[in-house]
């Protein structure tokens, strides 16, 4: 049986094209345009999926992506909204959430069990006896979620964009079209978004066969189309409104983020369900999802059907089934057909019984509904079940009332108030930018829709050029649209309030009787709203009852609060692109070529070692024996370059680092340690002196930015005449260490090299190989070097140029971890590594590096009070050479009597002293070097090391200013 | 995204700034106790309110101090630096 | 079928409902022994201790809007004992072995389940904070170990160890307790307990002011929207809104306001057995008992008393998420959040006595505060029955900040839920 109409004059299918699905096996057959839900409709096949919590069969409800009864997944997607998604050619599917199908689901029984599943089931039962937790845990799991995931999926990031307009309107039903039209016939740059797959809302499905609005319906879509000042956007929505009108809006296509001058809400209404026994039998929908499925698909939507309406637009809908060939047994009218106009009496023309001041309060049915049984309302608006009224049917349209799309309106903190006439909320006032416009405002004529929505298009354009239009909108109607408790218990329930989650009346009243009767907390205790609705079609029908149970208003109950996403939006839609920053030097090319593995610093990509030996540590061992005995080179560009001018330079240096650097000579470098205010060190470099008024100073790796930040924060509150530069883009730098570091060094630059022109941890200005160059004298690896620093554009160039002309010295490059290495034999701390976020220059054995006579200096005030509350010293530590125990690592801990007595911060087997060795925090104060301290090891052995003095290598400095020629020492 | 319309360099996107936080006067290191030293170091008056705080723009690598209210995350106005510069 | 829920089989469907979790008081008495600040998970355990430990029963727990709805009914439920320092390892390892009995306890199913918690390295330094922590955990008895890259794999065969190609996993610590639980349900079970005991819950009741003796050494009551009530002490246990209430005794903290945010996708059918934390990308993802994979991330950068969603949190979120669960980039995500986080400059909480007497503290807990609900509330009770405070939180006063005696427990941080 089909249920395929002949041709509607504004059907969204294409006869001409046809395409063909399979659903759990079986094929059928649509057009080009049909969703995924009509083409099974048209193949006669109303059973679209099973339920969340008792797999009750399902229908179609809404019709319009408000309800998850249409649920499908395939290979390629979990959920499938078979409402709203294209019967796309050769798609399979089949029902989410079932074992053996939809038909045979293998819990299709289970709410036979629903008397024992009361709300809060899971609160109540399921844990005692303890043992059988488990077992009741993995029951749990086994019934919850919905579509099953596919692991090895892969994909779903789609680009984003930005777009911005002066206008944007969300919703292209009447009001919003009008609007759209208006604002970009102001002038304004307009962006029109709506849900479905075209536009024109309800216009075209609960008006289409509304001779009054052809021609405006015409000249609307025509405008809007055809405006170049209007960018279209269907099958697209806002998936929320965010602070300053940031809207991102999701397409087919990626999410586009707008940020709009002004915002008109045209979202419309979502119509809500008649709550009664059995309201999700399938064939039991919104009139608006059968006007949808005939206007839109040409679909029948049954052949005899039973309505229940409380407003003009079920009369509407009334005429639409009836000129789709559909036969209505009966109308029962909450209220009395005579006060509703016009489009009662044409339904009542044509013979339909119309039972006023009657609701539906059951309806028969297993598979599909039979019958519907109708009551008389008493005074109070309850059912009289004495009086029943039995009719056969096989659809239930209801049209009782609306519950208006305000999620975006309240997340921008609109003030929204339930308007008793209407019978709906509806914002009083608006924040600025933002307007409402139509249904949602509470402006219902279809005539009135549409001057609102040109009003409010006129205001917004004028709003986005500063200015403000005199315009005369429509007052919303005042004529009640929404029941105020289409409501109706039943004693057998089954009487639905959330379809998502399966929520039935009596759930939701003994949820408020047991203490969570309030909006939120019924939320949290019934689910009610919680599913992939969101509570479209349950929130409103939800605050009516609570508000009934507990005597309040709609106002006095509240609303649960509108979060974004306003539909379930895709995470590869919103994760976007990937896209990762990377840095390298200029020298990368280089370290690629002497085959550097790389290790991620930050963003920054730093060789680690060279692989030129059989292994990883003989790799690193040959680069430490390079520096030790010969020539090695680093990149170091990755540190931070900052350079400070100007008269009060002197002082700023001094207030930020812990030593004295005004008192330094110009061409002279110092070791500069930062600490916070509370004292504690967040960075270490060095400082070179250029001028009297000009400073150049090195960072961390990654501490460029919040350095300098820190640097031009100070000068300016502390009204300093200075300036800061960050330079650590235009200049890199390379450490050219080893005994033979001067040797070779000497010839390739014009600064003289002489000990007694240049010293130890002096700076010098100069060339190499023509380029302009610092070089300065620093010991950070123990031995004779130079740091290199040059212009971004020379930098590859010179590297290359020294590793050509030092290859007779055996130079090689070394990376991070030799360097690692080398300064840990030189007893230096490496920042973060050998600090945690409390260290202090006295735990770190730095005392010599904070100068305390200084008048002031960042931190230096909580220094004075921290020195004598030291409980940890950081020390060095040997493993004797004969050890032969498992792996010393960093965090491995000291243990004294059983008892946590320090942490190594930095540990490794040193080449140049054939054992391992490291840095440790030892919380024993009276421990001394000599004494025995007890690692714990990965197995839980301890073992034993001894404290030794620091430095480890070369304790009196001598081979920072020392030449080595050949094998012979040369003390300068 | 949150826009910060500053009158130096128009509306930008809060993604655009790093937060430098509240804007404090130290208290003059040598004459404060160490308890009160503790207090400036650790304790913030972190109620809601309109508060001055340092934004730092990273394009133009310019510091800015704006006054805003952290109940409402609404930008009241640009404070001029000598307001909150203070010596030693 | 269990027994627990045939009962309700055999009554009429309307007349089912089992008593009241809380009442609702239509009146706030003049004066209570014990005026408890806050209706969230601390404040309603606190109430329960207090009634059942220590007899004191003439309490009213004030809240503001409903219970459980603040940081208790927004935070990712995880529970887990892992941390860096001694005192964080033994406070929440206490809170975790209460956890394990909490349903029988409060007699109500908190869906407690135990999951193990993953804390992926992506670097050098992770991998040494990583140790770092095992080490002080085993060393404390706890279940904690660094795991490698096959570990994990074996564990997680769903997650992508190379991580899109950038930062790639070098290993993790793994901790088996980590647990998550229904969040919502550990506030009714603590409410309904107290309740049982004689204490009193008032929702939608705001404290406006809090009176203090002429010299402001020594609280005696407090106002608020529904007038004035004496209170023979005051705790405030009001996370996000601390600042507020401490300011209203001209109380200095280090306490700072910074939004957390989370999010869930659509339920999905449970194929996630684990936690997952990553320090390095900013994101930590579990699967609820519904199905949702819930997903969180670091706090905002700056300081905001608003629960406002922003979109450059799920953008930042999802990104990185896809990085580690490449599948999830067709799932859809559902919902967003927020919650007031109360920071402080060691990542550990504030607990205990404060100068001003008979009023007490339990603030600052950072995006921890849900794992720590059954401790924070048994000690502060034991702290304020006793006026004494509890061993287990000494560590934690407020005047730590005075004496510098922080807590080393930033180490380990970034995000570490």
């Amino acid at each position: 049986m089909s249920y395929r109409l002949q041709e509607q004059p504004f059907e969204w299918i294409d006869r001409s094209k046809t395409v063909n699905i399979e659903v759990e096996g079986r094929p059928m057959r649509g057009f080009e345009g049909d969703t995924i839900s009509s083409t099974m409709l048209a193949n006669g096949v109303i059973h679209m999926g099973r339920s969340f919590k008792y797999h009750r069969i399902r229908g179609p409800f809404t019709f319009a992506n408000h309800d998850i009864n249409a649920l499908f997944e395939n290979a390629d997607k979990t959920h499938v909204r078979g409402d709203v998604e294209l019967a796309e050619d050769g798609l399979k599917l089949k029902g989410a959430n079932t074992i053996g199908g939809i038909a045979k689901d293998k819990f299709r029984h289970l709410s036979l069990l629903s008397r024992f599943l009361v709300v809060g089931f899971y609160y109540k039962g399921l844990f005692k006896p303890r043992f059988l937790r488990p077992f009741y845990e993995r029951i749990i799991r086994e019934s919850a979620g919905l579509g099953k995931v596919d692991l090895n999926w892969r994909g779903g990031r789609k680009s984003k964009r930005y777009g911005f307009c002066d206008v944007l309107v969300i919703g292209a039903g009447p009001a919003g079209m009008a609007a759209a039209k208006a604002a970009a016939e102001s002038g304004a740059q307009v962006m029109l978004v709506d849900e479905n797959a075209q536009i024109g809302g309800s216009l075209d499905y609960q008006y289409a066969n509304d001779a009054s609005v052809a021609d405006t319906r015409s000249e609307l879509k025509e405008a809007v189309l055809n405006n170049e000042n209007i960018e279209v956007h269907t099958s697209s929505v806002a998936v929320g409104w965010y602070t300053d009108n940031w809207m991102p809006i999701n397409t087919p296509n990626g999410i586009i983020k707008v940020r709009a001058e002004q915002v008109v809400m045209a979202t419309g209404l979502f119509e809500q369900p008649s709550i009664f026994h059995k309201n999700d039998v399938p064939g039991v929908m919104m009139a608006s999802a059968a006007q949808r499925m005939i206007a839109r698909y040409a679909i029948k939507p049954c052949e005899v059907a039973a309505m229940v309406v409380a407003n003009e637009d079920g009369y509407r809908a009334a005429l639409d089934l009836l000129k789709a060939g559909v036969k209505i047994n009966a109308i029962a009218d909450l209220e009395d057909h005579e006060d509703r106009g016009d489009l009662a009496k044409q339904v009542k023309a044509q013979g339909v019984q119309i039972y006023d001041h009657h609701g539906i309060y059951e309806v028969e049915g297993k598979d599909r509904v039979t019958s519907a049984t109708l009551c008389p309302l008493n005074a109070s608006g309850e059912l009289d079940t004495s009086r029943k009224t039995t009719v056969p049917c096989d659809g239930v349209m209801m049209s009782v009332g609306w519950a208006p799309a305000t999620h975006m309106l309240f997340q921008c903190k609109a003030d929204i108030k339930y308007d008793a006439t209407i019978g709906q909320f509806r914002a009083q006032s608006l924040p600025e930018g933002m307007f409402a416009a139509g249904r949602v405002n509470g402006v219902f004529d279809i005539k009135d829709q549409i001057a609102d929505g040109a009003g409010a298009g006129q205001q917004a354009a004028a709003a986005a050029k500063g200015e403000s239009a005199d315009v005369q909108r429509p007052e919303p109607t005042k004529v009640r649209q929404s029941h105020e408790y289409p409501i109706f218990s039943h004693p057998k329930a089954k009487n639905f309030l959330d379809y998502d989650e399966d929520i039935q009346l009596k759930d939701y009243i003994n949820a408020a009787k047991e203490g969570f009767d309030n909006i939120e907390l019924i939320k949290r205790f019934s689910t009610n709203g919680m599913g992939p609705s969101q509570g479209k079609h349950s929130n409103m029908n939800g605050i009516r009852i609570l508000a009934k149970h507990t005597g309040k208003s709609i106002d006095e109950t509240g609303s649960t609060t509108a979060r974004p996403m306003f539909h379930p939006t895709p995470v590869g839609h919103l994760g976007g692109r990937r896209f990762r920053a990377e840095r390298v030097t200029p020298m990368q090319e280089s370290h690629v070529a002497h085959k550097a593995v790389f290790m991620e610093a930050g963003a920054w990509l730093r060789p680690e070692y060279y692989d030129t030996e059989a292994t990883r540590t003989e790799s690193i061992h040959a680069e430490v024996n390079a520096v030790r005995t010969g020539l090695g080179i680093i990149d170091v560009s990755t540190l931070g370059k900052i350079e400070v001018f100007g008269p009060d330079a002197p002082e700023v240096m001094d207030r930020i680092c812990t030593m004295r650097m005004s008192n330094m000579k110009i061409g002279m470098t110092r070791y500069a340690l930062v600490v916070d205010e509370a004292g504690v060190i967040t960075d270490d470099g060095v400082v070179v002196r250029y001028a009297d008024d000009h400073f150049y100073y090195t960072t961390t790796t990654g501490s460029s930015d919040p350095a300098f930040r820190t640097l031009q924060k100070q000068i300016l509150e502390w009204g300093l005449k200075a300036e800061a530069v960050n330079r650590t883009g235009q200049l890199q730098a390379m450490n050219l260490a080893g005994p033979l570091a001067r040797q070779k060094l000497a010839p390739l630059t014009d600064i003289d090299l002489s000990e007694e022109a240049f010293p130890y941890l002096a700076a010098r200005t100069g060339t190499m190989y023509g380029k302009p160059v610092t070089l300065a004298r620093v010991g950070f690896v123990g031995e004779l070097g130079y740091e290199i620093h040059c212009l971004s554009g020379d930098a590859a160039e010179i590297w290359d140029n020294l590793l050509r002309d030092c290859a007779d010295a055996g130079i090689r490059p070394f990376g991070v971890e030799a360097q690692r290495l080398l300064r840990l034999e030189k007893g230096h701390v490496i920042v973060t590594q050998d600090t945690d976020g409390l260290t202090n220059p006295y735990e770190a054995g730095m005392p010599w590096a904070v100068h305390m006579k200084k008048d002031f200096f960042i931190g230096k005030r909580s220094l004075e009070i921290l020195k004598p509350l030291q409980a940890r010293k950081l020390m060095g530590f040997m493993f004797p050479e004969s050890y032969s125990g498992g792996t010393p690592k960093e965090c491995h801990l000291l243990i004294k009597d059983g008892e946590l007595n320090g942490r190594i911060t930095s540990v490794s087997y040193s080449p140049t002293f054939n054992r391992y060795l490291g840095l440790a925090y030892v919380d024993d104060m009276n421990a001394n070097v000599g004494d025995a301290v007890n690692v714990r090891l990965d197995d839980g052995a301890l073992v034993e090391a001894e404290l030794v003095s620091l430095p480890f290598y070369d304790p009196e400095g001598k081979r920072q200013t020392c030449d080595v020629d050949g094998t012979e020492e040369k003390v300068a | 995204m949150k826009v910060i319309d500053c009158p130096h360099i128009g509306k930008r996107p809060m993604s655009e700034f790093v937060y430098g936080h509240e804007v404090r006067e130290m208290p003059k290191p040598s004459e404060a106790s160490d308890k009160e030293w503790a207090d400036y170091v650790f304790s913030r008056d972190g109620a809601p309110g309109v508060k001055k705080e340092w934004w730092h723009h990273v394009p133009s690598g310019i510091w800015f101090v704006f006054e805003r209210d952290t109940l409402t995350d609404k930008f009241i106005r640009l404070v001029d630096i000598a307001e909150v510069q203070y010596e030693l | 079928m269990p027994y627990r829920l045939l009962k309700y089989a055999f009554k009429n469907p309307e007349e089912l409902g089992d008593p009241r979790y809380f009442d609702q008081p239509e009146k706030l008495k003049s004066s209570y022994d014990v005026v408890i600040i806050g209706g969230g998970g601390h404040g309603l355990a606190c109430a329960y201790y207090l009634a059942r430990d220590f007899g004191i029963t003439n309490v009213a727990v004030l809240e503001q809007g409903y219970v459980g709805g603040g940081n208790t009914g927004r935070n990712t439920t995880i529970v887990r004992s892992n941390y860096l320092t001694p005192e964080g390892v033994k406070f929440y390892d206490e809170s975790l072995k209460l956890y394990l009995d909490l349903s029988d306890d409060l007699d109500i199913n908190l869906m407690y389940s135990t999951r193990g918690h993953f804390t992926l390295a992506h670097s050098d330094s992770a991998m040494r904070t990583s140790r770092w922590r095992a080490e002080t955990n085993k060393h404390l008895g706890i279940d904690s170990e660094v795991v490698d890259r096959q570990f994990i794999k074996n564990e997680v065969p769903y997650l992508d160890l190379d991580c899109g190609g950038t930062h790639p996993i070098m290993g993790a610590l793994y901790h088996g307790p980590g647990a998550v639980a229904r969040h919502d349900a550990v506030a009714w079970g603590y409410g309904r307990a107290a309740n049982v005991r004689g204490v009193e819950i008032h929702q939608k009741t705001q404290v406006t002011g809090i009176k203090t003796n002429d010299d402001g050494t020594k609280v005696v009551g407090v106002e608020t929207n529904r007038g004035f009530v004496q209170a023979g002490k005051v705790i405030s246990m009001v996370a996000g809104s601390s600042p507020r209430i401490t300011s209203m005794v001209g109380l200095k903290t280090p306490i700072e306001i910074f939004p957390l945010q989370a999010c869930v996708t659509e339920p999905v059918k449970p194929f996630m057995d684990t936690i997952i934390v990553s320090g390095s990308l900013h994101c930590y993802v579990s699967q609820s008992s519904r199905g949702e994979m819930v997903m969180g991330a670091s706090a905002d950068p700056q300081e905001l008393h608003s629960t406002r969603s922003s979109f450059d949190f799920v953008e930042g979120l999802t990104d990185q998420m896809m990085d580690l669960l490449p599948f999830t980039g067709g799932l859809r995500l559902m919902r967003q959040w927020a919650g007031m986080c109360d920071m402080t400059p060691d990542f550990a909480p504030i607990m205990g006595k404060t100068p001003i007497d008979n009023f007490y503290l339990d603030g600052g807990w950072g995006t921890w505060g849900f794992k720590a609900t059954p401790v924070s509330g048994k000690t502060m009770a034991y702290t304020v029955a006793n006026d004494k405070v509890h061993d287990l939180i000494k560590p934690f006063g407020l005047d730590r900040f005075d004496t510098y005696k922080l807590v080393g427990e930033k180490g380990a941080a970034s995000v570490g839920h």
